[in-house]
């Protein structure tokens, strides 16, 4: 007699619950997160929602141990990308064991080093903690971790749920390893080194990246060569590799 | 004798001296009780008196310095009753602390109630002590050394009174003085007094006059105070001592809600600050906060406090509790009144306020990159706090890798075709790299004012897999001298 009154406004409800909630799938959650376009018609028609996702933290991992420096250079160019777009500074915050960016160097990507902010914390942990309090203070455009060991679920799931609301682009790279368990990443690049274009000269051309998408939430996989254009300050195919690329890109997925 | 006691030092049982060079040798300047007891007495010769007391004496060497500090150890501990604290001077031979009470006292329960609770604190942390109230220090000094045993308080205005019967001795006088007088049959303070002051003064100079006229206070004696000049500060004393994290942040709350207003008037902010927690069994845990921008909103540093005591975790042992915490600024500068108000609107204020949060919760300062004054690689670049101005980087600078390796790394097994030219394989971090196209050279001379150097030819160079090194020939080479190449860092 009792739970009588109490069961009927729960089985009532529950129809409506999961029409909401069926609403709420199909419309999508990529959508709802604003994103970050990388410039590339080809790789962000790839991506769910046209860019990386804003919000979530995105792996980013060399190839090979000597493609570090590439790694680090996608992640800057990413970085310069955005910052050229909004006002405000981004941080690095880096755990001991990956090299810090030399400044002079920088402006090759188009990066202002003034613009830039530095952490040197003494291990993963920390790097962690302070990315979360910079997504927590939200006053940076762009957030870079460097770790060493990778990103765990826990950290990740945190991270997230620091970057509610208008969160800068979050990229953690890390050392070299396979895809590991799933981590609440919303992306894994893989970056390696690739033999520039030849110049006429003989000398070095635009530098060129082989990047593999390897794990992508709501999306497929893929495989682009890129080239930085050192004078544009932005990413591109390469002309005669388009094609190729693209097709590339097609097969893997 | 104490401070070798606390560290553990004069274990065994049995008399244990002090001894450190005087004239004529080796002296005793400290004893124990069981010492004493076999009549030995301070400034007595080590030698005499080993020949003299049948029983093995361990002796210690003196160390001033560690002395030194244990007093100032006690007078930082004894801030707790009055912020006026000054240890003895040489004319007081150092062995002790004046703690002016004056307007203090009736925070304790008046002056017996502190008295007590000073014996009863000092005895119970096993130190021995004589304690004597007065109305000047001179005339404390005296009846503590001289008076009766255990403390003594002597009301207001009885001083002179009580001072007359004590021995010369107790006026601080050096040695030959107090003989001197001793010698013309004036042993206690009363003959001196009673004197025509003329003819002590002639005799002996201004010293026993001087020091008299502290003593019974005639003459004012300022102290020397061991505090920096702590104008914004505050304690709070607990009843019940607290241990838990948030009780700790809401006392520094309440402390900075008071010292803030006294900040604000003087138009200052607070840039670090030191959270002062004295446990029950006399232990004191300082913690420094810091802070890039002038501050003194509660809340914020309330804010900052919690983050520190978080990073401390169990660190922070309460033990059975703090019974005082004291917020002091140990650093301020001139705030803007606008700055408060606005409150962290501005994304640099907001930037400075992560960079606390970081500085409080991992502990590391943020900081930016910036060029410096020097055309070799590793020097044209530096780090500085994020506050700092951000100064240019040059503009017209050839390419520069995006990494530069702090010590540049040797290139093994270097196969170069042409002798001045780029090498064509060499292997490095034990991997074999083919040079597939090079850029160079770009040779940079070292610094001639610092030390002698060879000039380095820098090139750019493409491996066959696509990776990017900037590689460096260090030196003139020749048949006697094979080149020697170096890697110093890598373009994307």
């Amino acid at each position: 007699m009792v739970q009588e009154p109490m069961r009927q406004p729960q089985e009532a409800t529950v129809p409506d619950r999961l029409a909401r909630l069926r609403l709420e799938l199909s419309t999508g959650e990529a959508t709802a997160l604003p994103v970050m376009p990388l410039g590339l018609t080809a790789v962000d028609s790839h991506l769910p929602g046209g860019g990386l996702v804003l919000g979530p933290p995105h792996e980013v991992t060399p190839a090979d141990p000597c493609d570090g420096t590439a790694a680090l250079a996608f992640a800057l160019a990413l970085c310069a990308r955005r910052l050229s777009g909004v006002p405000g500074e981004a941080l690095i915050a880096a755990a001991p064991g990956h090299p810090l960016p030399y400044g002079h160097g920088l402006a090759d990507l188009g990066l202002d080093p003034r613009r830039l902010l530095l952490l040197e914390a003494a291990g993963d942990r920390e790097v962690f903690r302070a990315l979360e309090a910079a997504l927590h203070a939200g006053c940076l455009a762009a957030l870079i971790g460097l770790v060493g060991e990778g990103l765990p679920l826990k950290a990740g799931r945190r991270l997230q749920l620091a970057a509610e609301g208008a969160a800068p682009p979050l990229l953690i790279i890390l050392r070299p390893a396979g895809p590991g368990p799933p981590n609440g990443a919303a992306t894994r690049w893989s970056i390696s080194s690739a033999p520039a274009a030849v110049d006429r000269f003989g000398g070095l051309h635009a530098p060129r990246w082989r990047a593999r998408l390897e794990r992508c939430r709501n999306g497929r996989g893929g495989s682009w060569l890129l080239e930085w254009d050192s004078a544009a300050h932005r990413l591109h195919l390469p002309e005669r590799l388009a094609d190729d690329a693209a097709a590339a890109g097609r097969a893997c997925s | 004798m104490t401070r070798l006691r606390r560290a553990g030092l004069a274990p065994e049982e049995g008399p244990h001296a002090v001894a450190a060079v005087g004239p004529g040798g080796l002296r005793i300047v400290a004893l124990d009780g069981p010492a004493r007891a076999h009549g030995l007495r301070p400034g007595e010769l080590l030698g005499r008196v080993r020949a003299r007391v049948g029983v093995p004496l361990h002796i210690h060497p003196a160390d001033p310095e560690a002395e030194a500090k244990a007093l100032h150890r006690l007078c930082r501990w004894a801030m707790r009753y009055a912020p006026l604290v000054a240890p003895f001077g040489p004319a007081e031979s150092c062995h002790g602390f004046y703690i002016d009470i004056e307007g203090a006292s009736h925070l304790m329960g008046g002056e017996r109630a502190l008295l007590d609770d000073l014996a009863m604190r000092l005895a119970r942390a096993d130190v021995p002590a004589r304690i004597a109230l007065a109305d000047t220090p001179g005339g404390a000094f005296a009846l503590a050394r001289c008076g009766a045993a255990g403390s003594l308080l002597v009301p207001s205005g009885e001083t002179a009174a009580h001072l007359m019967a004590l021995p010369v001795e107790a006026l601080r006088l050096e040695r030959e003085v107090s003989t001197g007088l001793r010698r013309l049959g004036l042993r206690r303070i009363g003959d001196v007094e009673a004197l025509p002051r003329s003819g002590l003064a002639r005799r002996f100079g201004l010293a026993p006059l001087l020091r008299l006229d502290q003593a019974i206070g005639r003459r004012p004696e300022p102290l020397a105070p061991l505090a920096e000049t702590r104008t914004f500060s505050g304690a709070r004393g607990f009843l019940d001592p607290i241990g838990r994290q948030e009780d700790v942040v809401a006392a520094s709350r309440s402390l900075m809600d008071e010292i803030a207003p006294r900040l604000e008037r003087a138009g200052l902010g607070a840039c670090a600050l030191r959270l002062t927690l004295h446990r029950v069994d006399g232990a004191m845990r300082a913690l420094e906060i810091g802070l890039s921008r002038p501050e003194r909103s509660p809340e914020r540093i309330a804010a900052l406090v919690s983050l520190r005591l978080e990073r401390l975790g169990a660190g922070l042992d309460a033990g059975f509790g703090f019974e005082t915490v004291e917020l002091t600024v140990t650093s301020a500068e001139t705030m803007s009144p606008r700055q408060g108000t606005l409150g962290g609107s501005g994304s640099g204020e907001r930037i400075a306020s992560l960079a606390d949060t970081l500085a409080q919760r991992i502990g590391r300062r943020l900081v930016r990159l910036a060029p410096q004054d020097s055309h070799v690689p590793e020097r044209a670049e530096g780090i500085v706090p994020w506050i700092a101005p951000a100064r240019p980087y040059p503009a017209d600078l050839p390419a520069r890798p995006l990494v530069l390796f702090a010590k540049s790394e040797a290139a093994r097994d270097v196969f170069a075709t042409a002798p001045d030219g780029p090498p064509h394989r060499f292997r490095w971090r034990a991997r074999e790299y083919r040079v597939a196209r090079a850029e160079g050279p770009e040779r940079i001379a070292p610094e001639w004012w610092r030390e002698s150097g060879e000039p380095r030819d820098y090139y750019r160079i493409e491996c066959e897999a696509g990776q990017r090194l900037w590689l460096y020939r260090d030196g003139p080479h020749g048949q006697e001298r094979p080149a020697t190449w170096y890697v110093h860092g890598m373009f994307p």
